[in-house]
């Protein structure tokens, strides 16, 4: 699954479009190109995300209501491929295993029903996923680290709790002591950071709100005033800003929509307004979104600005996502129902 | 296979890995074209990453595979295991470092390298003399780097620069420069009411059972620094009423004070004059303290309505949920 940007921009050769259709199959075909595109230079630079990459464009093509778009068995040999000894997965074959891949690696297996290939052709089942994860706690604070080397992030909790839950292993850590972690995150806004004492973040809300979410814990958040933090990022041609005076990008769609979903406040932002910026991020030509109207577009930003449409539900034509989890709804009530 | 490399006689006892990513065996999600200088590098960083090669050479590497992509997260950990392992000089390594940093703005791992060095206290006692004028030189390109101002906030907790005068006057010149520099205000305030303690984060925020009331407020607080800053934010808020990071700033010190929004009803006041509002988040001050007084619902409600009609409409829903919140 290609990252490179391109090759089209958001709003076609024009660079401005006033077209409020979604082009369903055009993003479906934009996604199934991205793998034909290995000769080009940001195909391997961009290696360190191509985990991630597939979960994008799969979760993308599911909530196009085209789930068999990518080749199931290959999907499932890729991802094996990308497996450690220590269970965790890495970006791509060869790349050290790390939490946001070996998330993305579950996500995957979840969304085609594929988690029982683990014990088949992985190495070792689900639990051996689960303790690469659950090693990768800290003991002191609940926090959790990216791998072995340290770097510690509220995005790799939330993954380690997402990725968790879907295989039915969140009694392998200590989720009181990681919902207390996540509640030092909160600032003197009513939002959160990264870590403790850092500026709020609206992609690190979605972090801490999912987490404590899936740990059953939003009681213990301040819904008002958090809402109003996340509302307050809507600026005057609809879309989201990450931060207070920040650029606005169509990814904020799902971080700040996501979040307020969570704590039941999407209603007061103006989805309308919001769901025609997003839709002026799409080339109508090439398929993709842009981060914003008039740039190049890319299979993240394709990602994330359809399950930003499918949570609004303004515009027809997509699955419904899940708030929480990024995945399909049908696919988290397939997983939960076992 | 020729390349740099395989022509170099300080090479000549590695046999390269190639990368095994099942291309073989016909995986179209996984293969990958690429260019030979990269593809000979890392086939090299492979082999002597197996061997665990603590040496001169794989340094150089890593440097090299650095240049060509800098998020390839696992060269970074190779890299700081050689550093310390031949025990290199750490200066030297931040000065390369700072021209990394300065070229790619928005890589994490970066910065997460920098930590790992300067978490070594056998090596870094103190923070290094150039430290923060580097930091400055980042914030020249970017003075809202995400990544920077974390960086800058856990360095300030490992080396105790909380009463430091360059941190505070460092982050003065920056709201000096921009007003609206939002980063700069969270580093304020974490400076002057942030807990001192092992426990990171806002006051009381941290700790199981605390009641939402509690949170950010302070056990003690120096009254003449929280006038002081209340007086700061009001001198700011004056060079652009319509900027929120001020106001919200003097929240959070109103709170940490254990003071109520209340005592700002005569400065919110002066921004809010009939016929003229210069800031709508007087406007919304003035609502917050009207909506606590026994008897001013109904003024609470007309400030409420002002933003919900004329100065934040998009947001019209969140405003008819705080008008039903006030009683009136």
């Amino acid at each position: 699954m290609s990252l490179a940007q391109g090759p089209g921009r958001a709003g076609g050769n024009s660079g401005t479009s006033s077209d409020q259709e979604l082009h369903v199959l055009k993003h479906v075909a934009y996604i199934k190109n991205l793998d034909t595109r290995k000769d080009e230079l940001q195909y391997w630079l961009t290696e360190h995300l191509r985990l991630n990459g597939v979960y994008w464009g799969l979760t993308a093509l599911h909530l196009l209501g085209h789930p068999d778009a990518l080749p199931r068995q290959e999907t499932i040999d890729f991802v094996l491929s990308c497996q450690s000894e220590n269970g965790g997965f890495g970006a791509a074959p060869g790349h050290d295993a790390h939490m946001l891949y070996t998330v993305s690696a579950v996500q995957i297996l979840v969304i085609i029903d594929a988690v029982d290939e683990l014990e088949k052709s992985g190495r070792g089942g689900k639990e051996k996923v689960g303790s690469f994860i659950a090693g990768l706690q800290n003991q002191n604070d609940g926090s959790f680290m990216g791998d072995q080397w340290g770097e510690t992030d509220t995005r790799f909790l939330y993954g380690a709790f997402n990725a968790l839950s879907l295989l039915g292993l969140l009694d392998m850590v200590d989720v009181a002591k990681a919902v207390t972690y996540i509640q030092s995150c909160e600032n003197f806004d009513g939002a959160y950071g990264i870590s403790p004492g850092t500026e709020s973040h609206s992609g690190q809300v979605f972090t801490c709100i999912g987490a404590l979410s899936i740990a059953g814990r939003l009681d213990l958040v301040n819904k008002d005033r958090l809402g109003a933090w996340l509302s307050e990022r809507q600026v005057d041609n609809g879309g989201f800003n990450g931060r207070p005076e920040k650029l606005v990008d169509a990814c904020y769609t799902w971080w700040v929509g996501s979040s307020l979903a969570m704590i039941d406040r999407l209603d007061w932002i103006d989805r309308k307004k919001l769901s025609e910026y997003v839709l002026q991020c799409q080339d109508p030509e090439a398929g993709g979104f842009a981060d914003r109207p008039g740039n190049m577009v890319d299979v993240y930003h394709t990602h994330f600005g359809l399950a930003g449409l499918s949570l609004l539900g303004v515009v027809d034509g997509l699955e419904e996502v899940d708030p929480v989890y990024c995945m399909p709804k049908s696919v988290i009530a397939r997983c939960f129902a076992r | 296979m020729e390349g740099k490399y395989a022509n170099d006689p300080e090479w000549a006892s590695i046999t390269p890995i190639q990368l095994d990513d099942g291309s073989e065996k016909a995986m179209p999600l996984a293969t990958i074209a690429y260019p030979s200088e990269y593809l000979e590098a890392t086939s090299y960083l492979r082999a002597v990453m197996a061997a665990n090669e603590m040496s001169e050479r794989a340094l150089k590497l890593t440097e090299h595979v650095i240049s060509m992509n800098p998020a390839h997260y696992t060269v970074w950990i190779y890299r700081a295991k050689i550093l310390f392992a031949l025990n290199k000089d750490l200066l030297d390594e931040l000065a390369w470092l700072n021209g990394v940093s300065l070229k790619y703005l928005k890589n994490y791992q970066i910065w997460h390298h920098r930590q790992v060095l300067l978490e070594s206290r056998t090596h870094f006692p103190n923070i290094p003399e150039k430290e923060l004028d580097f930091l400055m030189e980042m914030f020249a390109q970017d003075s809202k780097n995400y990544h920077v101002w974390t960086y800058r906030h856990w360095l300030v907790r490992r080396f105790n620069l909380w009463d430091l005068p360059r941190e505070i006057e460092d982050v003065e010149s920056l709201i000096k420069a921009d007003v609206r520099n939002n980063s700069a205000w969270n580093h304020r305030y974490m400076l002057r009411f942030g807990p001192r303690s092992e426990k990171a984060g806002m006051e009381n925020s941290g700790f199981n059972g605390v009641l939402p009331h509690q949170k950010g407020v302070c056990s003690v607080v120096d009254e003449d620094l929280v006038d002081a800053e209340l007086q700061y934010a009001k001198e700011q808020i004056l060079r652009a009423p319509e900027n929120r990071s001020p106001w919200w700033y003097a929240r959070g010190v109103l709170r940490a004070a254990g003071r109520g929004v209340q005592d700002w009803e005569e400065f919110a006041g002066k921004f809010v004059v009939e016929g003229e509002v210069r800031s709508s988040h007087a406007v919304e001050f003035l609502a917050d303290v009207y909506a606590l007084k026994e008897g001013r619902g109904e003024k609470a409600v007309e400030m409420l309505t002002l933003l919900k009609e004329r100065y934040d409409p998009i947001r019209k829903n969140y405003w008819d949920y705080r008008i039903q919140q006030v009683v009136v």
